[in-house]
Protein backbone atom coordinates (compact mmCIF):
# COMPACT_ATOMS: atom_id res chain seq x y z
CA UNK A 1 0.00 0.00 0.00
CA UNK A 2 0.75 3.67 -0.63
CA UNK A 3 1.55 5.63 2.26
CA UNK A 4 2.03 9.32 2.65
CA UNK A 5 4.86 10.42 5.05
CA UNK A 6 5.13 14.34 6.46
CA UNK A 7 8.41 15.27 7.61
CA UNK A 8 9.49 17.62 10.45
CA UNK A 9 12.63 19.29 11.95
CA UNK A 10 16.32 18.07 11.07
CA UNK A 11 14.51 14.80 9.29
CA UNK A 12 12.96 17.17 6.76
CA UNK A 13 16.40 18.56 5.93
CA UNK A 14 17.87 15.36 5.98
CA UNK A 15 15.64 13.83 3.25
CA UNK A 16 15.28 17.55 1.98
CA UNK A 17 11.36 17.62 1.39
CA UNK A 18 8.48 17.99 3.88
CA UNK A 19 6.73 14.91 2.50
CA UNK A 20 6.67 12.39 0.47
CA UNK A 21 5.35 9.07 -0.86
CA UNK A 22 6.37 5.34 0.54
CA UNK A 23 5.17 2.06 -0.54
CA UNK A 24 5.14 -0.41 2.56
CA UNK A 25 3.23 -3.68 3.19
CA UNK A 26 -0.62 -4.37 3.99
CA UNK A 27 -0.63 -4.90 7.33
CA UNK A 28 2.69 -3.22 8.07
CA UNK A 29 3.74 -0.88 11.64
CA UNK A 30 5.62 1.97 12.17
CA UNK A 31 8.78 0.22 12.65
CA UNK A 32 8.50 -0.76 8.86
CA UNK A 33 7.90 2.92 8.00
CA UNK A 34 11.06 3.53 9.49
CA UNK A 35 12.72 0.82 8.24
CA UNK A 36 11.58 1.95 4.64
CA UNK A 37 12.97 5.37 5.10
CA UNK A 38 16.29 4.50 6.47
CA UNK A 39 16.69 2.19 3.37
CA UNK A 40 15.61 4.94 1.17
CA UNK A 41 17.49 7.70 2.77
CA UNK A 42 20.65 6.53 4.46
CA UNK A 43 21.28 9.49 5.91
CA UNK A 44 18.57 9.41 8.39
CA UNK A 45 20.77 6.44 9.97
CA UNK A 46 22.16 8.00 13.16
CA UNK A 47 19.23 9.99 14.36
CA UNK A 48 16.59 8.66 16.54
CA UNK A 49 13.68 9.24 14.81
CA UNK A 50 9.77 9.47 16.31
CA UNK A 51 6.87 8.64 14.54
CA UNK A 52 3.47 9.81 14.75
CA UNK A 53 0.09 8.45 13.72
CA UNK A 54 -2.81 10.59 13.58
CA UNK A 55 -1.02 13.29 15.27
CA UNK A 56 -0.16 10.66 18.14
CA UNK A 57 3.20 9.72 19.31
CA UNK A 58 3.31 5.48 18.33
CA UNK A 59 5.31 2.44 19.24
CA UNK A 60 7.35 0.30 16.66
CA UNK A 61 3.96 -2.06 16.80
CA UNK A 62 1.68 0.87 15.69
CA UNK A 63 -0.34 -0.42 12.69
CA UNK A 64 -0.36 2.24 10.15
CA UNK A 65 -3.04 2.26 6.88
CA UNK A 66 -3.32 4.18 4.29
CA UNK A 67 -5.68 6.69 4.81
CA UNK A 68 -3.34 7.32 7.94
CA UNK A 69 -1.34 10.80 8.71
CA UNK A 70 1.74 9.97 9.13
CA UNK A 71 4.69 12.16 10.18
CA UNK A 72 8.47 11.28 11.20
CA UNK A 73 10.69 13.51 13.12
CA UNK A 74 13.59 13.88 14.93
CA UNK A 75 13.45 14.87 19.07
CA UNK A 76 11.51 17.85 19.55
CA UNK A 77 13.21 21.01 20.35
CA UNK A 78 10.46 23.55 21.23
CA UNK A 79 10.28 26.16 24.10
CA UNK B 1 -10.61 29.85 30.53
CA UNK B 2 -7.50 27.42 29.40
CA UNK B 3 -6.19 28.18 25.90
CA UNK B 4 -3.11 27.10 23.83
CA UNK B 5 -1.83 29.00 20.97
CA UNK B 6 0.34 28.85 17.58
CA UNK B 7 1.31 32.22 16.53
CA UNK B 8 4.17 33.60 13.94
CA UNK B 9 3.11 37.03 15.23
CA UNK B 10 5.12 39.00 18.45
CA UNK B 11 3.98 37.72 21.76
CA UNK B 12 2.24 39.87 24.44
CA UNK B 13 3.03 38.38 26.98
CA UNK B 14 1.14 40.53 29.68
CA UNK B 15 -2.21 40.15 27.73
CA UNK B 16 -1.40 36.33 27.91
CA UNK B 17 -0.42 36.38 31.44
CA UNK B 18 -4.02 38.85 32.10
CA UNK B 19 -6.37 36.18 30.33
CA UNK B 20 -6.00 33.83 33.21
CA UNK B 21 -7.36 35.55 36.05
CA UNK B 22 -9.84 33.75 37.43
CA UNK B 23 -11.74 34.65 41.03
CA UNK B 24 -10.84 32.42 43.24
CA UNK B 25 -6.58 32.83 42.08
CA UNK B 26 -4.30 35.14 43.73
CA UNK B 27 -1.55 34.62 41.64
CA UNK B 28 0.03 33.83 37.87
CA UNK B 29 3.33 32.46 37.19
CA UNK B 30 3.93 33.09 33.79
CA UNK B 31 6.93 32.33 32.15
CA UNK B 32 8.54 34.34 29.29
CA UNK B 33 10.97 32.16 26.55
CA UNK B 34 12.81 34.01 24.36
CA UNK B 35 15.40 33.59 21.98
CA UNK B 36 19.02 33.50 23.24
CA UNK B 37 22.28 34.90 21.49
CA UNK B 38 24.71 32.92 22.98
CA UNK B 39 24.87 29.18 23.61
CA UNK B 40 27.31 26.66 25.72
CA UNK B 41 28.20 24.01 23.38
CA UNK B 42 31.11 21.44 23.94
CA UNK B 43 33.06 23.77 25.87
CA UNK B 44 32.45 26.65 22.83
CA UNK B 45 30.18 29.74 22.56
CA UNK B 46 27.84 29.69 20.04
CA UNK B 47 27.06 32.90 18.65
CA UNK B 48 23.40 32.87 17.45
CA UNK B 49 21.88 35.72 14.66
CA UNK B 50 18.61 34.07 14.62
CA UNK B 51 16.04 31.53 15.47
CA UNK B 52 13.86 29.74 12.87
CA UNK B 53 10.77 27.51 14.75
CA UNK B 54 9.41 25.08 12.68
CA UNK B 55 5.81 22.85 14.36
CA UNK B 56 3.54 20.37 13.10
CA UNK B 57 0.74 22.60 14.84
CA UNK B 58 -2.21 20.31 14.46
CA UNK B 59 -0.04 17.72 16.64
CA UNK B 60 1.67 20.22 18.83
CA UNK B 61 -1.61 22.13 19.90
CA UNK B 62 -2.94 18.75 20.98
CA UNK B 63 -0.27 18.03 22.64
CA UNK B 64 -0.26 21.38 24.57
CA UNK B 65 -3.87 20.44 25.14
CA UNK B 66 -2.68 17.36 26.67
CA UNK B 67 -0.15 18.80 28.87
CA UNK B 68 -2.74 21.55 30.55
CA UNK B 69 -5.26 18.74 31.42
CA UNK B 70 -2.35 16.94 33.55
CA UNK B 71 -0.99 20.11 34.57
CA UNK B 72 -4.81 20.54 36.45
CA UNK B 73 -4.86 17.21 37.17
CA UNK B 74 -1.75 17.04 39.35
CA UNK B 75 -1.29 20.74 40.59
CA UNK B 76 -3.57 22.65 42.69
CA UNK B 77 -4.04 24.95 39.35
CA UNK B 78 -7.03 26.75 38.34
CA UNK B 79 -6.31 27.86 34.48
CA UNK B 80 -3.41 27.61 32.28
CA UNK B 81 -2.54 29.30 28.48
CA UNK B 82 0.12 28.54 26.53
CA UNK B 83 1.09 30.01 23.67
CA UNK B 84 3.94 29.33 21.32
CA UNK B 85 5.92 31.39 18.21
CA UNK B 86 6.78 29.70 15.56
CA UNK B 87 8.65 30.79 12.02
CA UNK B 88 11.78 33.85 12.08
CA UNK B 89 12.53 34.94 15.25
CA UNK B 90 15.30 38.15 16.42
CA UNK B 91 17.25 37.54 19.52
CA UNK B 92 15.72 38.65 22.46
CA UNK B 93 11.77 37.90 21.38
CA UNK B 94 9.81 35.87 22.98
CA UNK B 95 9.26 31.72 21.25
CA UNK B 96 7.08 30.80 24.54
CA UNK B 97 4.52 32.14 27.19
CA UNK B 98 3.36 29.79 29.93
CA UNK B 99 0.97 31.85 32.04
CA UNK B 100 -0.21 29.33 35.36
CA UNK B 101 -2.92 30.96 37.77
CA UNK B 102 -3.33 29.35 41.12
CA UNK B 103 -5.30 30.11 44.29
CA UNK B 104 -1.48 30.00 45.97
CA UNK B 105 1.49 30.90 44.17
CA UNK B 106 3.44 27.81 45.27
CA UNK B 107 1.40 25.39 42.82
CA UNK B 108 2.03 28.00 40.17
CA UNK B 109 5.54 28.00 40.21
CA UNK B 110 5.69 24.02 40.34
CA UNK B 111 3.33 23.68 37.48
CA UNK B 112 4.81 26.53 34.93
CA UNK B 113 8.13 24.28 35.39
CA UNK B 114 6.86 20.75 35.19
CA UNK B 115 4.76 22.57 31.49
CA UNK B 116 7.69 23.70 30.12
CA UNK B 117 9.98 20.71 30.79
CA UNK B 118 7.25 18.42 29.17
CA UNK B 119 6.53 21.05 26.48
CA UNK B 120 9.98 21.01 25.61
CA UNK B 121 10.08 17.13 25.78
CA UNK B 122 6.89 16.28 24.09
CA UNK B 123 5.45 19.06 22.03
CA UNK B 124 6.68 18.79 18.13
CA UNK B 125 7.75 22.38 17.65
CA UNK B 126 11.99 22.48 16.47
CA UNK B 127 14.62 25.26 16.83
CA UNK B 128 17.05 25.54 14.13
CA UNK B 129 19.90 27.99 15.36
CA UNK B 130 21.31 30.33 12.58
CA UNK B 131 24.97 31.41 12.71
CA UNK B 132 26.83 33.60 10.90
CA UNK B 133 28.54 31.07 9.32
CA UNK B 134 25.91 28.23 9.41
CA UNK B 135 23.24 26.80 11.28
CA UNK B 136 21.89 23.52 13.03
CA UNK B 137 18.74 22.32 14.37
CA UNK B 138 18.81 22.23 18.65
CA UNK B 139 19.66 18.98 19.79
CA UNK B 140 16.20 17.88 21.63
CA UNK B 141 15.62 15.83 24.86
CA UNK B 142 14.61 12.06 24.36
CA UNK B 143 11.09 12.23 23.45
CA UNK B 144 7.72 10.49 24.85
Amino acid sequence: MRIKVLFFGAAGDIVGKRDDELDVREGAAAKDVLDALAARFPKLAGHKLHIAVDQEYASPATAVHSDNEIAVFTAVSGG
Amino acid sequence: MDFCEMTTERIDISSVARRVVPPECGATVTLDGYARRFTKKDGRVLETEHLVYEAYPEMALKEMQKLVARAKAEFEVSAVGIVHRTGRLEIGETSVVISVAAPHRRAAFAACEWLIKELKRTVPIWKKEVYADGEAWAEGESNA
